[in-house]
């Protein structure tokens, strides 16, 4: 199973690189491109990036491990992440972080028997205002309690 | 390029326009400490230890990245500059596992240098120290221990500016960063071992060298490899009359600071299967023996063959003055006959066009400036030959079809030849001879003595006064 762009992401691929003054320079949105493409970045997507952009896979690793939003394995359909940071953790979420794992097994890193959930620690949300606070996915769940989430929790799990 | 004045700790001195501060400080003799930078690698500046203090600047800057200007004012020594190396150390050694004792790198390691010189504090850090992986194989025959990194990335730059093939790359980031090769995939430039060198604490040991001897027990003799016709500038670190690893040695001209992988190790034939004492052929097979029963036998043999039908087969593995005298030996007692020469000569040679030549001989330049002829143009007056060092399996194969006799075969090590030689008497190798290689551009390099001659070799010269002596008797005879 090899990696390679849709026709679609190729085409925006192509237009990047007009973005940058070197190839090496487009390396972080091409790895953007290919992970919301596979999912996560795999050891043969890197490989195949490397390829892309003539640069080392063994650089293109290098980048991938350095940043913690590039994901080398895959996450659950539902991506939770739950911050961690001074405000969401005075309003009480390391309660909800706890909850999760007693309740649904779920924690740092883990990704669920089914592959529905996989949860993550992240620094600020910049939700402050609303904390304390996760994304699901892309989308900010706000205030929540551990009724509120068993209340998603069991909407996730059918959907 | 513009000269420019600068002062450095109150010392003046002109320097190019750029040069930075640690090769400045160099001119003057002073050592401005670092880790990163190396001065065949591009300067990255990672480590901070080179910070030094420049007048009118307003933080201190580090020394490796620092251009000289005109009128700089440098210092290197002031009380600040000593408390940011301090700082720094103490930095460095945080999650150091501090484990010296086990270490290969001991004696020659610049955390333990540099504590020594500008620490000397005992550590404040109570937490726990990030724990890693102290044994990972990185391939060609280089060892990773990670928690001794401190991601200085000169093995990363060796890998790239030098072996021209990125194979290593910092992975990971904070204090879990560490060097390491693409998952699955192993080193296989024939440069690796420079990264070994060029590594300042023991982080990357050498598979090859690693818990066989402490360093300090180690001397340096400054030689020249012989591993092909480059003819790069080594060091032969050896102990107990054994040589125990080679190190390249600086020679802008020739091999700057590095060396290949496959000389790294042609040092091995110093050591093990070496001919040590003199052998001859007997009815039983090859017999080890004294030099009289060894020259006896080579006299009962010579006595078969007048002096117009021996001459000689210089080897392009040998130095300039034992070649040379290896020819005016053949010339002045035989003579009549054209010498001959053979190489060292592998199937399908590597070469690149970074050090590593295709041919395989340290000195085929000085053959050739002799004026002998390759074994394969041997002519049929030829009935036996003296042979210097060794000879290709293609020419050994010449002389064994035109049923040419090896009467004397001057040898480092037991080969090919050894069924095929009347009598072989034992020679030093490079490591136990000063000598000189001229190398594939025509430079003449000259190598130490690192090892007494080994067993009861001796070099050509006394040979050839023996094998004179016993020309002179079979003569009166006759």
């Amino acid at each position: 199973m090899s990696f390679a762009f849709t026709p679609e992401n190729q085409k925006k691929f192509e237009a990047l690189l007009t973005k940058y003054p070197t190839k090496m320079a487009a390396l972080l949105p091409t790895l953007w491109l290919a992970q919301n493409q596979n999912g996560h970045l795999s050891l043969e997507v890197q490989e195949h990036v490397a390829s892309l952009l003539d640069l080392s896979p063994v650089h293109v690793h290098g980048v991938v491990t350095f940043y913690t939003m590039y994901k080398q394995k895959p996450s659950g359909k539902f991506h939770l992440q739950f911050c961690k940071t001074l405000s969401c953790g005075l309003c009480g979420s390391e309660d909800l972080i706890r909850h999760m794992k007693e309740k649904y097994k779920l924690e740092h890193g883990k990704v669920s028997e089914d592959g529905k959930f996989s949860m993550e620690l992240v620094e600020c949300l910049a939700s402050c205002g609303t904390a304390p606070a996760m994304a699901v996915n892309e989308k900010y769940v706000e205030q929540l309690t551990v009724e509120k989430i068993d209340e998603l929790m069991k909407k996730l799990s059918v959907a | 390029m513009t000269k420019v004045k600068i002062t450095i700790d109150g010392h003046d001195l002109e320097v190019e326009q750029g040069t930075n501060l640690i090769e400045a400080a160099r001119q003057l003799g002073k050592t401005i400490p670092h880790y990163c930078y190396h001065p065949g690698l591009p300067p990255d500046g990672n480590c901070r230890m080179c910070l030094v203090q420049v007048e009118k600047m307003p933080k201190p800057v580090i020394g490796c990245r620092t251009g000289a200007t005109e009128g700089m004012v440098v210092h290197t020594q002031s009380d600040e500059v000593k408390k940011m190396r301090q700082s720094i150390m103490e930095f460095l050694l945080i999650n150091h596992p501090l484990d010296c004792p086990t270490c290969d790198q001991a004696g020659e390691c610049r955390l333990q240098d540099y504590y020594m010189d500008y620490d000397r504090i005992p550590s404040r850090y109570q937490e726990q120290k990030v724990h890693k992986d102290k044994m990972v194989d990185l391939g060609a025959g280089v060892m990773l221990d990670e928690e001794r990194c401190i991601v200085c990335t000169r093995c990363v730059r060796v890998c790239q500016e030098v072996a021209k093939s990125e194979e290593l790359f910092v992975q990971e980031r904070g204090n879990h960063s560490m060097v390491a090769t693409f998952p699955g995939k192993k080193m296989t430039n024939p440069y690796a071992g420079n990264t070994v060198d060029v590594c300042p604490v023991g982080a990357l040991t050498s598979k090859d060298f690693r818990y066989k001897k402490r360093v300090w027990f180690l001397s340096a003799a400054d030689s020249v490899c012989q591993g092909c016709s480059r003819g790069c500038n080594i060091s032969v670190h050896h102990a107990d009359n054994r040589v125990y690893r080679l190190k390249p040695r600086h020679n802008p001209e020739v091999n700057d600071y590095w060396m290949c992988d496959y000389g790294r190790i042609d040092y091995k034939f110093v050591n093990d299967g070496r001919r040590l004492k003199p052998h001859f052929k007997t009815d039983a097979g090859l017999q080890e023996d004294s030099y009289q029963n060894a020259f006896a036998h080579l006299q009962s043999v010579l006595q078969n063959y007048s002096a117009d039908q021996i001459t000689g087969i210089a080897s392009a593995q040998e130095s300039n003055e034992e070649i040379n005298a290896f020819v005016d030996f053949i010339k002045s007692n035989f003579g009549s006959l054209p010498i001959y020469f053979s190489k060292n000569n592998p199937e399908n040679p590597y070469e690149d066009d970074i050090l590593i030549k295709a041919d395989k001989n340290p000195n085929s330049a000085h053959i050739a400036s002799k004026n002998l002829k390759p074994v394969s143009e041997i002519s049929g007056g030829v009935k036996a030959v003296f042979v210097q060092r060794n000879l290709s399996a293609q020419d050994a194969q010449v002389l064994k079809d035109k049923g040419i006799q090896i009467v004397a075969l001057f040898a480092t090590n037991e080969t090919n030849l050894d069924n095929l030689a009347e009598v072989i008497l034992p020679i030093p190798t490079f490591a136990e001879q000063n000598g000189h290689f001229t190398n594939f551009e025509g430079k003449v390099q000259g190598f130490t003595k690192a090892l007494k001659p080994r067993g009861e070799s001796r070099l050509f010269a006394e040979h050839a006064e023996d094998i004179k002596a016993l020309l002179s008797s079979i003569k009166k005879a006759s």
